[in-house]
């Protein structure tokens, strides 16, 4: 139990209470009932009363050491390197993001082609081989959406 | 008689067989790439299925299923990485018995029980199904409430780790679920004026935002990872397996049991059935000792029973409406896209889908043991399939999939969302699986709760009147108190050990 359970506890117990405060806008039923507020109101209780449990759990554990990096057999066979590259993780959602932004006016196939292009080339594959197989997977993906299962895929000036 | 023909006929008309054949492949190789699960490959398959009929969709998730979860054997025992959370309970057994030169009697074992497992887990399903099917044409609101917070509670006492974080992943699914019109008054709840999220948060993306982005992201943040492959020689793999069936035929009967038993029982999945197979196979075992340095006999154990878990699975799934596991908890979306309801009313409105789904898992079962013996042919040249081009294209087939649902760039943003909050509750050791289950389940729960509560006037001691309602209702009212019971059973063993220590006791 760490710091980041501190924080993630914490951001349910918001979550909890942002339920609660919105539920107050929700109608009731006829008699006074509530309607669509109850099951909301549940679950931002339910929200608060485990974050608390995840706090109290930390309070009571203590800080166990962070794993190894690397996890090496006796034969030297498997060399597992931990998660480190923090970058990658952001880059994969602000790709997510560009292409939301910008296939409808770039199309498809160019925006998903510099997608997965971007992300090879960050993950040390050499820029010709990325290139090539971007361009290779996106005709195919196109084909097999575009084509075959008559997907409107968005296709921006060049008509792609 | 006729809706038997039907299915099977359905099941081997060419469309099907070939989707079944091309979906085994597709299981083949994504459940021996270590890092990519039976679920992702499931999410990632949804958006094919959604241009595919009823029967063929449901069967592209049998045959996948089945073949992921045995491919995640091979590289457990030849690189001692598990290719999918199933195998993860006998890897390092595998792996031992790899380096003591018997990668062939593993990987032979490995094909050959988990075929069997899941034959006997087709078995039940075909006999179990329709009589609970049966029983749950009785059910009314009550009872379908109950099985929902049954399901759900179990998934929490299942999870890895803290329950109270599995708790939270399952509200946070509860929660998405409740986003969209309100089922009593047709209020809008937290949509915040967007008219995209009035319908509610589009399960499809969002499972595969869950499981797919955020093991993208995992995979993209890992800065290295090489290992070195054993290479197998598949001629003779089978040799000396017939003799295991002989030596272990209780271990197979007793495995397939339990994992049948795990299936059934909502919210645990293949990887839990491996776990508890293996524990109990040790605990029965007459060489201990061998357990975790090389033994045969938890691989037959464990690996009979997640593959028989996965036929169980089903049962709750099709009968209720209530999926066994997070594979499940996507056949349920599938099933829906069709504009089918699972429940007892499909056994009687579409029994050929339905006989048609038993001899697809037959099928896909048989079908094992010759694709089986290929993919470890193959095995070297899949496992050398480079990560950091295979993720990206995950990547790509993520977004075009999440789209192409209702052609709406809106579930992209889903996708997104959902896929950073997987990986960062990953990341800080909360489960996923409930989000997605919390997601399936949370209009089930809320729309028989409220009907529940509605005509019997807010009564709510009339949850507990009927039989069957009642037995549900007081078996999840246990298994929320087990946990509290528990720690008030240690602290008063903690208190009686602490008194004999002070010598008062």
């Amino acid at each position: 139990m760490g710091k980041n359970d501190y924080i993630g506890a914490g951001i349910f117990i918001a979550l909890g209470v942002f339920i609660w405060a919105v539920s107050f806008q929700f109608p009731v039923l006829p008699g006074g009932h509530p309607g669509p507020s109850l099951f909301p109101r549940i679950l931002g209780t339910l929200f608060i009363f485990f974050s608390l449990i995840v706090i109290l759990e930390g309070s009571r554990k203590s800080k166990t050491p962070p794993a190894p990096p690397a996890e090496v057999d006796e034969g030297g066979n498997v060399t597992l390197i931990g998660e480190e590259n923090y970058f990658n993780a952001v880059l994969v959602i602000i790709l997510i993001a560009a292409f939301i932004a910008l296939a409808p006016h770039l199309g498809f196939i160019i925006t998903g082609g510099a997608v997965l292009f971007i992300l090879m080339w960050k993950l040390h594959v050499k820029p010709l081989k990325s290139l090539i197989i971007s361009a290779v997977v996106m005709c195919m993906i196109y084909s097999v959406f575009s084509k075959g299962l008559r997907v409107p895929l968005p296709h921006g000036f060049l008509w792609w | 008689m006729e809706a038997l023909f039907h299915g099977i006929l359905m099941l081997f008309s060419l469309k099907t067989f070939f989707v079944i054949v091309a979906c085994s492949f597709y299981g083949l190789f994504v459940g021996s790439i270590p890092g990519l699960s039976a679920t992702l490959a499931a999410s990632l398959l949804v958006p094919f299925t959604f241009f595919m009929d009823p029967l063929p969709a449901l069967c592209s998730i049998v045959s996948m299923s089945a073949m992921a979860i045995f491919a995640g054997d091979i590289p457990a025992a030849l690189i001692r990485i598990p290719g999918t959370p199933s195998s993860a309970a006998y890897t390092q057994d595998s792996f031992a018995l790899t380096q003591q030169g018997k990668s062939q009697l593993v990987l032979g074992t490995d094909i050959l029980f988990s075929a069997v497992g899941g034959l006997m887990g087709a078995a039940v399903l075909m006999t179990s199904a329709p009589l609970l099917a049966n029983v749950a044409m009785k059910f009314s609101t009550f009872e379908y409430f109950w099985l929902a917070a049954l399901g759900l509670s179990a998934t929490v006492m299942v999870s890895a780790g803290s329950q109270a974080k599995g708790a939270i992943a399952m509200c946070l699914g509860l929660f998405l679920s409740t986003i969209g019109v309100d089922i009593t008054l047709g209020y809008p709840r937290f949509t915040f004026g967007n008219v995209a999220l009035l319908t509610g948060v589009s399960f499809i993306p969002a499972m595969i935002g869950v499981f797919g982005i955020s093991e993208v992201m995992r995979n993209v943040s890992q800065r290295r990872m090489d290992f070195a492959i054993t290479k197998v020689k598949t001629r003779g793999i089978f040799a000396g397996v017939g003799h295991l069936f002989k030596k272990y035929q209780w271990n197979m009967w007793r495995s397939g049991f339990i994992g049948i038993i795990i299936g059934i029982l909502p919210g645990a999945g293949a990887d839990i059935a491996a776990w508890i197979a293996y524990a109990a196979s040790k605990r029965a075992s007459k060489e201990k000792e061998l357990y975790g340095k090389g033994s045969i006999e938890a691989i037959v154990d464990a690996g009979t029973a997640n593959n028989a878990c996965l036929a169980g699975d089903w049962v709750p799934a099709l009968v209720f409406g209530i999926p066994g596991d997070s594979i499940t908890a996507v056949v349920i979306g599938v099933i829906f896209m069709k504009g089918l309801r699972p429940g007892p009313m499909i056994f009687e409105q579409h029994p050929e889908i339905i006989y048609g789904v038993y001899f697809a898992f037959i099928l896909a079962n048989l079908l094992m043991v010759p694709f089986g013996w290929l993919a470890v042919k193959v095995s070297s040249q899949m496992l050398r399939v480079p990560k950091n081009i295979l993720v990206p294209i995950i990547l790509m087939f993520a977004i075009t999939g999440a789209f192409a649902i209702n052609n709406d760039e809106f579930d992209i943003i889903t996708l997104g969302v959902l896929g950073i909050v997987g990986y960062f509750m990953e990341r800080n050791d909360y489960p996923v699986a409930p989000i997605v289950l919390g997601l399936v389940l949370g209009p089930i729960l809320e729309h028989n709760f409220m009907m529940s509560m509605i005509k019997t006037d807010w009564n709510l001691l009339l949850f507990f009147t009927r039989p069957i309602s009642a037995l549900l209702g007081i078996c999840t009212v246990a298994m929320w108190l087990f946990p509290f019971l528990m720690v008030f059973l240690e602290k008063t063993k903690d208190k009686k050990n602490g008194l004999k220590k002070n010598g008062l006791a």
